[in-house]
């Protein structure tokens, strides 16, 4: 029997190392490299896919001895919440090594970043250890870190500096509430499966506890009044950069709220999920208003996914409030969906918002209109990822919004005028759409070539996926159910 | 006798060596000096492995052999040897190469002798020993920031040295006795307790370079040879730091020790970082690092005595720290001691550039890297014994620090145009060293935590 679960782990990170190791390659057999790897990688996640997984704890496990003297211990597996996020990450690294081949400056240290970001990523959502997972969570900060100083925009040193060090300063106290739950834990173990089947903290601990890991969480996701870090990075990040951030990494921090937050500190969550509850509304709503705001096409979708992640943050308080398993297993089953779906969407729309620029070298939405007649292409292919965004039906978005809003109507009714966040959005993207695409054509744009082949490859994956979520998200939802369906709090 | 002294043949070997290069020097023979150094410093090494696992001490209780002497050995003895091959290139060639490796050695003892010290008075031993090879180390270039840096330190280290001496008088008027074990006896006269220990943490704080007694240790670094500030950095620091621990070991919690090493724990590390952010010269950033990291140090030696991580913690962090730190130095020997003269380095040199990335990223304690380990575990010493105020101090620094060693990586990918100097052949090998060792120590710590468990 294959470990699977490793070999889709470290299959990119054998590619890194290969690329490091030639002596001397050309741009070409770098790029190659690295799309076989991710390529093969993609072939793992979808063989996990297949295994499925089934049902209560975990499944395709595999565990090695690393420091048993203080119960650390290499352990990797997935449930229906982490398997999702793995399938997401291998394709969105796929299409986005497929994108990055175009990349002369520099590409083997970008490639092999980008295949560590890929290990880190898969190894995030696997890591059954607390000091594993501490560690993926960290690495990838490192490796976007140099992503964002080495190959962004004009402010890039500034921007990187700013990520760094508030997501560092946001990790640590994780690392607090990881010591805590192990310090805790009768029989000490870093095993995450053990904290989860019988949560070690209780009472003012586990809420102490709780609070750290919310810090940690809300600036990753990140959730108003952390988000500030997101706009900079994301602006001067590199197309691949913000797609990785945004359709990747934001997840880690609302894959840690459930499988941390929720599931290991079930009790303070329950008691503090109102609170909760109002962050990832106000998230919502703050990021819808400060999208429509913006003139500038990255920072626009930068912020609408502030929104979509406050959703996610509603869906788990929905679920954390609850006491009614089916209510908690619809919002879990919306929060996961709606994470996958993100990825997708705004992956999509952030490698468009990068081909405009590319072409135009700005993103002030104020200098195009038209361009759906220049480059009908592109201008189709925004306007079908625009509309997934803002959550039309037969589009990814639609099912995950749908349950977490129905959940959260079935506990805290109140809550729902987080529903006003999709009208805000719509007139957001309706009215980007307008100035951007539609109106006639500007003379100095004339000459813009429509996608090239490499560029349609890498944007339809992610378009077909939408529309085939959006359309049956039961391919999906069924894995996810499997696991929140049994969930117990 | 005969056993007490068997246990003892990695010390004798080391004052072996340390005579043998220096009567190699008196033949005008520096070559041959070093390479006894350096073999017999590894001989040494070998002859430790077999004492691992022991615990017990000797000549009366008044040398320990145990986990913090025997790791002592097995993480000084290897770092004295990469320095010495740091110090080839800065004394190559001058008069009297042969008596810096003779000094090293020497101080290197002091260090040994400080780390496994079960008696006050070795305490005053060890701090005299790597002083007075020390002071001669730094004053050995012979030029006026030399002689000052010497000076400076000569001075600083006589006046806390004595007031050690002074506070053990009250230990040993109080126990009527000179073994830190029997200093639980004097619990009649706590007065006297907390005086002796506070005057011991004056002389081992200036040579671990705690704040408030750390003046002399940037000026001392930037004055004398770089490899010597390398080597200041790790071998005596991490003997005082070692001995502190075996005092704190028999010191009853009720007499308040721990506040007082709480306390100096945050000053350092607070300070020393807040210092390292303005510098513009490598050395002396590199400087107050080192002072911060010695805070880190102290989260360890809170938990002495109360919890089981506490030793672990401090002896895993100690061998991190001193391949991080001794690789970070290597870099800067064979680079520069400005931030100037990083420009560009990262691209001129790809797999120097990735070193000190690394060497850096580890001291900020970015997993999976050695200083990840080290510190995860001091932290988790320190909340064990209800200290989680100060692991959240530390962990607040640790973001400071980042910003800190930043200042090194940022300009390092810049593009510059500069012709690099190239370096010697022996910084690189210390750099490749210390490097495979900082991804050792952190990937495979359990050979660590192995071999202090039982």
């Amino acid at each position: 029997m294959l470990p699977l679960v490793s070999l889709t782990l470290f299959l990119p990170l054998a590619g890194a190392v290969l690329i490091l190791c030639l002596p001397k390659p050309t741009a070409r057999t770098v790029h190659g490299i690295a799309i076989v790897s991710a390529a093969l990688t993609l072939v793992g996640a979808l063989a996990m896919w297949l295994q499925g997984v089934s049902g209560e704890g975990f499944s395709q496990v595999e565990e090695l001895e690393w420091m048993p003297a203080i119960g650390a211990a290499y352990r990797v597996g997935v449930d229906g919440i982490s398997l999702p996020l793995v399938l997401l990450s291998a394709v969105l690294f796929l299409v986005a090594l497929i994108y990055a081949s175009s990349l002369r400056d520099r590409p083997r240290a970008y490639v092999a970043l980008v295949l560590l970001l890929e290990t880190t990523a898969i190894g995030t959502f696997t890591a059954l250890d607390g000091i594993l997972f501490y560690v993926f969570f960290e690495v990838s900060l490192v490796s976007m870190y140099f992503m964002i100083a080495g190959w962004g925009h004009e402010d890039r040193q500034r921007a990187a500096l700013m990520f760094f060090i508030y997501t560092l300063l946001g990790s640590l106290p994780l690392l607090l509430a990881i010591l805590g739950l192990y310090l805790g834990s009768p029989d000490p173990t870093f095993d995450m499966r053990a904290w989860i089947a019988h949560p070690p903290l209780e009472g003012a601990a586990a809420m102490w506890a709780l609070i750290a890991m919310l810090i940690t969480f809300a600036v990753k996701i990140p959730a108003v009044p952390l988000h500030t870090w997101l706009p900079a990075a994301h602006v001067q990040a590199p197309t691949v950069g913000s797609v990785i951030l945004a359709g990747i990494m934001l997840k880690f921090g609302t894959y840690g709220l459930v499988r941390f937050a929720l599931q290991m500190t079930p009790d303070a969550f329950r008691e503090a999920g109102i609170v909760v509850l109002f962050f990832g509304v106000v998230s919502a709503i703050y990021g819808a208003f400060a999208a429509l705001a913006q003139t500038d096409l990255k920072r626009l979708v930068a912020y609408t996914s502030v929104n979509h992640m406050g959703y996610v943050i509603v869906g788990v308080a929905a679920a954390a409030l609850t006491l009614d398993p089916a209510v908690r297993a619809t919002a879990l089953d919306g929060a996961v969906l709606q994470m996958f779906s993100h990825g997708l969407v705004t992956g999509a729309l952030f490698f468009l918002v990068g081909m405009i620029q590319e072409r135009a070298q700005t993103r002030e939405m104020s200098e195009f209109g038209g361009l759906l007649k220049t480059v009908p292409l592109l201008g189709w292919l925004f306007v079908l990822a625009a509309f997934a965004s803002l959550g039309l039906p037969g589009l990814a978005h639609f099912p995950a919004e749908f349950q977490i809003f129905l959940a959260t109507l079935g506990t805290t009714p109140i809550a729902v005028i987080v529903i006003l966040g999709i009208a805000i959005i719509a007139g957001t993207f309706l009215k980007a759409l307008r100035e951007t695409f539609l109106g006639e054509p500007r003379e100095r744009w004339n000459k813009m070539p429509d996608l090239s082949p490499r560029e349609i490859l890498a944007v339809a994956p992610l378009l077909v996926l939408t529309v085939a979520t959006g359309v049956a998200p039961s391919w999906v939802l069924d894995i996810i159910h499997r696991t929140t369906s049994v969930l117990v709090l | 006798m005969g056993r007490d002294l068997a246990l003892l043949i990695p010390e004798i070997a080391v004052l072996l060596t340390a005579v043998g290069a220096l009567i190699a020097e008196m033949l005008r023979r520096p070559r041959i000096s070093l390479a006894v150094a350096v073999i017999g410093l590894l001989v040494a090494t070998g002859l430790t492995l077999r004492l691992l696992g022991t615990d017990t001490t000797v000549f009366g209780g008044s040398f320990r052999i145990d986990a913090l002497s025997i790791w002592a050995k097995l993480i000084l003895l290897p770092a004295t040897v990469l320095s010495m091959l740091l110090a080839r290139v800065d004394v190559r060639g001058s008069a009297r190469e042969g008596t810096v490796y003779s000094l090293l050695i020497f101080a290197t003892l002091g260090a040994l002798v400080l780390a496994g010290a079960g008696d006050t008075m070795f305490l005053v031993l060890g701090t005299l020993l790597t002083g007075l090879a020390t002071f001669a180390l730094v004053a050995y270039p012979d030029t006026d920031p030399a002689t000052e840096a010497a000076m400076k330190f000569f001075v600083f280290a006589s006046v806390t040295t004595s007031i050690m001496i002074f506070g053990l008088s009250y230990w040993f008027g109080a126990s009527g006795s000179t073994l830190i074990a029997d200093l639980p006896g004097m619990d009649t006269m706590p007065m006297a307790v907390i005086l002796g220990f506070v005057a011991v943490v004056v002389g081992l704080g200036y040579k671990a370079s705690l704040v408030p007694f750390h003046f002399w240790a940037p000026d001392a670094y930037e004055g004398g040879p770089l490899s010597i500030a390398a080597y200041l950095s790790v071998v005596p620091k991490v003997g005082a730091l070692f001995a502190l621990t075996q005092v704190v070991r028999d010191l009853p919690p009720e007499t308040g020790w721990t506040a007082v090493i709480a306390g100096l724990a945050v000053l350092s590390m607070t300070y020393g970082y807040l210092a390292a952010l303005v510098q513009d010269n490598v050395i002396r950033l590199l400087a107050y690092s080192s002072i911060a990291q010695s805070g880190y140090f102290l989260l360890g030696i809170v938990a002495v005595g109360s919890s089981e991580l506490a030793l672990p913690s401090i002896i895993l962090f100690a061998a991190a720290y001193a391949a991080m730190n001794l690789g970070a130095f290597a870099v800067a020997a064979a680079t520069g001691r400005t931030l100037n003269d990083f420009d560009g380095l990262g691209r001129a040199r790809p797999i120097m550039g990735i070193a000190m990335v690394i060497f850096l990223l580890s001291l900020v304690g970015i997993p999976p890297l050695a200083g990840f380990v080290g510190k995860f575990m001091l932290f988790a010493a320190a909340i064990d014994v209800q200290f989680t105020w100060l692991a959240i101090i530390a962990i607040v620094n640790s973001v400071l620090s980042l910003a800190v060693y930043l200042r090194i990586v940022v300009p390092m990918y810049r593009t510059a145009e500069k012709t690099t100097i190239s370096p010697g052949t022996w910084p690189g090998i210390v750099v490749m060293i210390t490097f495979a060792a900082t991804l050792i120590i952190g990937l495979a710590a359990q050979i660590f935590l192995a071999g202090l468990a039982t």
